[in-house]
């Protein structure tokens, strides 16, 4: 009997103007959405690429252990097709340095592939603001008149005369619209695969294709969300042109107006600036305090050289003794070569204080300040179906701010790493941190950064799934308050 | 005639749930925006005032030697914030706030250097707070151009096609009542009622900003706000026309909304924001990374003055100035005029891309009215190309400044802009002009013009073709 009412309502679905509208509309903006998405990728690639490149070239290059300052890459993700969270806009280079702990904060200028600074006056869109706004709307209207229509036509009253139960009669009207909802989504998900699977540059494993069903699957219940809100207010309302009207100004709430106004508050009213400013003084004491002792007498380099006669090569700074780069010391001024290397285990040391020390008071500002910030912005936009869509999508295809951060966790424990190799070789304390002319550094066995971004599985059941869930638990919330109305109307 | 139909249908509009709804959405909107910008303009203009501040000090700092301004220049010249913000946010975070007038950078034999130069740098870099989630800001144009054009489908849908339904059309038509008297009575009370909820929530948005001390505007201004809500009337108008269209053609109002809501999911919301990324992918400036053209072109002017003998000899204080020194003036001019028509050149290629997005942008009256809405707010890229403008107009007076400072010491050998050819006296910091950057009036409306005209040309295709299509419909 199910069966029957489902292949009917199918059928009604399949045979109206709103389908055809449905797979037009989406086909065309998916269509549109992935070409714009795609070049735009690939042009981040491109310039990822380069950078890659020459830092690749660059980083292991140096003479001396105290040039050493690899910078890695952050490559962009391809899934931020899909939701482009903070991949374009974070940060995606970072430089190892000994004086300094490598994080999400600070100023760089943004390189994503444009020459052209203005365009981030344009509007970017990714394919789940797309269905996240076409399919919502697709939904209600699919929805609207599905109950109060039949019950306008006077359908509903010949339907129930048969031995057919009124859950019943939700239920097949529900599945058989979720099935006339798939069938376009299902058929832009596929035109959008196949469009960026045309391109050279965008490559998806086993784990991708995971994530892409993930964001899928999380469509589907985000449309049946939207249908089901459509449902009940179908059933509460008996004109199908009021129940109309009434979905759509909760359609323009809910996806439009909750979302921007809710982060608008939260943004104007949670104050950070305060608390940043204090950091930065706290941090700019301790570097203060650090170069007071770095100037101290003692300098080997200052006033009278202890290194008489000797030469530096190209790329070394002097100013801040990173990066030196001795190549010729003379004989007469070997017997000062013990001070200066001295001088240097010492210096070298105190910036490593010096960075733990900023990096504290750093990592506790930035999880009270900018973290907690964007954290109520997240919990405000889980009040409305589209946020959790939105978190959810963000999370499955790795773009959020969690991924981010765990690209400079990486980059933090890459730097462990180089220092416990350093402090093996006794590096800080050798000839060759500030001269090379002994022979230069050999970087065979020095430790290689590998960024492993987390499995499908981790993101799913760390970052996806509590939002997946809150959204999955609206459906059977709605399908039975549905019931309740529903079966206690008069036909 | 006309005022009676026009009378019944408000009647009709004010009294149902979707005026009470459209009421309610607007005006709280409206309060969200007042609630968002209280004393923000407020902060932002004292920010300015102590960049301003910073900026006068520098210049009175230098004045002690009239050739410290030739090598530093002006410093920062900053971008007055406007005090309609609220109407308008135009996207100023990701527009620089400054222009820089500063050292070329540059120096070499004989301790010459590059005399100063302006720079549009100052483009916002990535900063620790972007990991707040991207949002739309709650201003006059979000709620102009998204929800009001909403509201005016949801209260056009069914004028005619609803009547149709029910009959009452040809009941109304069987009175001696033209057809186009219906349709501008219909076309009249959906504006009227449509104003009022805007006018209401503008009204109380500038009531809470005025009673907060936010809002201290002058005539100028208040124009600029009339300016702002004409324009919304416009875009409101174009949104009605269609409505009325497509209510014309399809008998079933239902069908209406739906082919509306679809009209305006794309033409409101999605093509906006696809096609100016579409069209600035295939306008990209050709310039990339690596060093500036502006370093390749100095080191190839170099090249041809050294053939000439640049290097040989030092410029010097001599009077009547010796040919050495002439031919280093000669060359810093002319560096210095290279440089800053190559500044400007890469700068226009980027401002090119930008504006031919914009221009195809104007398929949708969502960008139209934002255009508008921003020039008439003074906030966005016009009004970032109009601060420009200024920041060169100024830069060639400060430039003229130096030049008849320079005329006025008789100790100095006048052969502008070498070190040994210009007078090394304090200058008054009075005399310096000072940069203000100022928006006029006649700028803002000038630019807002092209897109109210637009807007009148949706407006009247629209309009026009729900008529025709009304005069020839049976009913």
């Amino acid at each position: 009997m199910l069966w029957t009412l489902i292949r009917h309502e199918l059928l009604m679905n399949l045979m109206t103007f709103r389908f055809l509208v449905a797979v037009i509309a989406s086909m065309s903006l998916v269509l549109a959405g992935s070409i714009v998405l795609t070049d735009n990728y690939e042009r981040r690639l491109a310039s990822y690429n380069e950078d890659f490149q020459r830092h690749q070239e660059g980083n292991f290059s140096g003479k001396t252990y105290s040039s050493f300052m690899p910078s890695l890459d952050r490559a962009p993700n391809p899934l931020s097709l899909f939701n482009q969270g903070l991949d374009k806009r974070a940060k995606n280079s970072l430089q190892i340095k000994i004086g300094e702990i490598p994080f999400l904060w600070g100023d760089v200028s943004r390189n994503t592939g444009f020459s052209n600074p203005f365009r981030y006056l344009l509007a970017d869109i990714d394919l789940v603001s797309i269905f996240q706004i076409l399919f919502s709307l697709l939904a209600l209207v699919f929805a609207y008149d599905a109950i109060a229509g039949d019950r306008e036509n006077g359908t509903l009253r010949l339907i129930l005369v048969n031995p057919v139960g009124r859950g019943l009669v939700v239920m097949s009207k529900y599945l058989g619209a979720m099935l006339c909802l798939t069938l376009p989504l299902l058929m832009s998900f596929l035109l959008a695969l196949l469009l960026q699977l045309q391109s050279n540059a965008i490559h998806y494993g086993a784990d991708d294709f995971l994530r892409i069903g993930g964001i899928f699957l999380t469509t589907v219940i985000y449309t049946s969300t939207f249908y089901l809100i459509g449902l009940f207010i179908s059933s509460m309302i008996h004109r199908p042109a009021t129940s109309l009207i009434v979905s759509m100004f909760i359609w323009v709430v809910l996806t439009l107006l909750y979302p921007n106004v809710s982060l608008f508050l939260v943004n104007r009213f949670i104050q950070t600036e305060e608390r940043v400013k204090q950091a930065d003084q706290a941090i700019d004491q301790i570097l203060e305090q650090f170069y007071r002792t770095e100037e101290a007498p003692g300098d080997p380099f200052e006033d009278s050289p202890l290194l008489k006669g000797s030469k530096s090569g190209g790329g070394s700074s002097s100013y801040t003794h990173l990066k030196k780069n001795i190549t010729f010391i003379p004989d007469e001024s070997e017997i000062h070569v013990p001070t200066v290397k001295a001088y240097f285990q010492e210096l070298t040391a105190g910036r490593i204080r010096t960075a733990n020390k900023v990096w504290q008071i750093r990592e506790t500002t930035f999880s009270e300040t900018y973290i907690r910030k964007s954290s109520i912005a997240r919990n405000a936009l889980r009040f409305s179906p589209a946020g959790l869509y939105h978190l959810s999508t963000e999370a499955l295809a790795g773009t959020g701010l969690a991924r981010m951060q765990d690209f400079f966790k990486a980059g933090r424990q890459y730097r462990e790493t180089v220092l416990d190799y350093f402090y093996d070789k006794k590096a800080f304390s050798s000839r060759q941190w500030f001269a090379s002319d002994k022979g230069p550094v050999r970087w065979d066995d020095a430790p290689r950064f590998s960024y492993q971004p987390p499995s499908v599985l981790e993101d799913a059941s760390n970052r996806a799934l509590r939002d997946l869930l809150l959204l999955f638990i609206l459906n059977p919330m709605l399908l039975m308050i549905i019931f309740a109305v529903f079966s206690r109307q008069e036909v | 005639m006309l005022w009676h139909i026009v009378k019944r249908e408000l009647f009709e509009q004010v009294n149902s749930l979707r005026f009470a709804l459209a009421m309610l959405l607007i005006v709280f909107l409206m309060l969200v925006n007042a609630v968002g910008h209280i004393d923000e303009y407020k902060t932002r203009q004292a920010e300015y005032r102590q960049q301003v501040s910073a900026y006068s000090a520098r210049l009175e700092q230098n004045s002690n030697n009239l050739y410290k301004h030739v090598l530093d220049g002006p410093g920062e010249l900053y971008k007055k914030p406007s005090p309609l913000s609220f109407c308008a946010h135009g996207s100023e975070n990701n527009l620089p706030k400054f222009a820089s007038g500063k050292r070329a950078g540059w120096g070499t034999h004989y301790n010459v250097s590059g005399i100063w130069r302006l720079k549009y740098s100052g483009f916002p870099s990535i900063k620790a707070k972007d990991i707040f989630p991207v949002f739309l800001k709650i201003d006059w144009i979000l709620i102009i151009s998204n929800v009001l054009s909403f509201l005016a489908i949801v209260f056009t849908f069914d004028a005619i096609s609803g009547e149709v339904e029910h009959g009452t059309l040809r009941l109304t038509l069987s009175n001696a009542v033209a057809r186009r008297t219906v349709l501008t009575g219909k076309f009249l009370s959906c504006l009227i009622s449509l104003g009022a909820v805007f006018m209401s929530g503008v009204l109380v948005n500038l009531l809470l900003l005025y009673l907060s001390g936010t809002l201290q505007l002058n005539a100028e201004e208040w124009s600029r706000i009339g300016g702002i809500f004409v324009v919304g009337l416009l875009y409101i108008a174009v949104f009605i026309a269609l409505g009325f269209l497509i209510s014309v053609l399809v008998n079933n109002a239902s069908t209406s909304l739906v082919i509306l809501l679809l009209i305006w999911v794309i033409w409101v919301i999605l093509v906006p924001s696809m096609l100016g990324t579409i069209m600035s992918g295939l306008n990209q400036p050709s310039i990339r990374r690596g060093p500036s053209p502006v370093y390749f072109r100095r080191s190839g002017l170099q090249e041809r003055y050294v053939a000439r003998g640049l290097e040989d000899e030092a410029p010097t204080r001599e009077r009547p100035p010796t040919p050495a020194t002439l031919l280093w003036a000669e060359f810093l001019n002319e560096e210095a005029r290279e440089g800053a028509r190559l500044q400007k050149a890469y700068l226009n290629a980027q401002i090119n891309q930008i504006q031919i997005a914009r221009e195809f942008n104007r398929i949708s009256p969502t960008a139209i009215v934002q255009y508008a809405v921003e020039s008439l707010a003074g906030t966005g890229f016009q009004r970032h190309l109009n601060f420009l403008k200024n920041a060169e107009r100024y830069a060639d007076a400060f430039n003229d400044f130096l030049i008849s400072a320079d005329r006025a010491d008789p100790d100095s050998p006048h052969v502008p802009f070498v070190r040994e050819g210009m007078s090394d006296k304090p200058v008054s910091f009075e005399s310096i002009p000072k940069f203000q950057d100022r928006v006029r009036l006649g700028d803002a409306f000038k630019g807002a013009m092209l897109d109210v005209m637009l807007l009148l040309l949706f407006f009247v295709v629209l309009f026009a073709t729900a008529h025709v299509s009304f005069q020839r419909k049976e009913i």
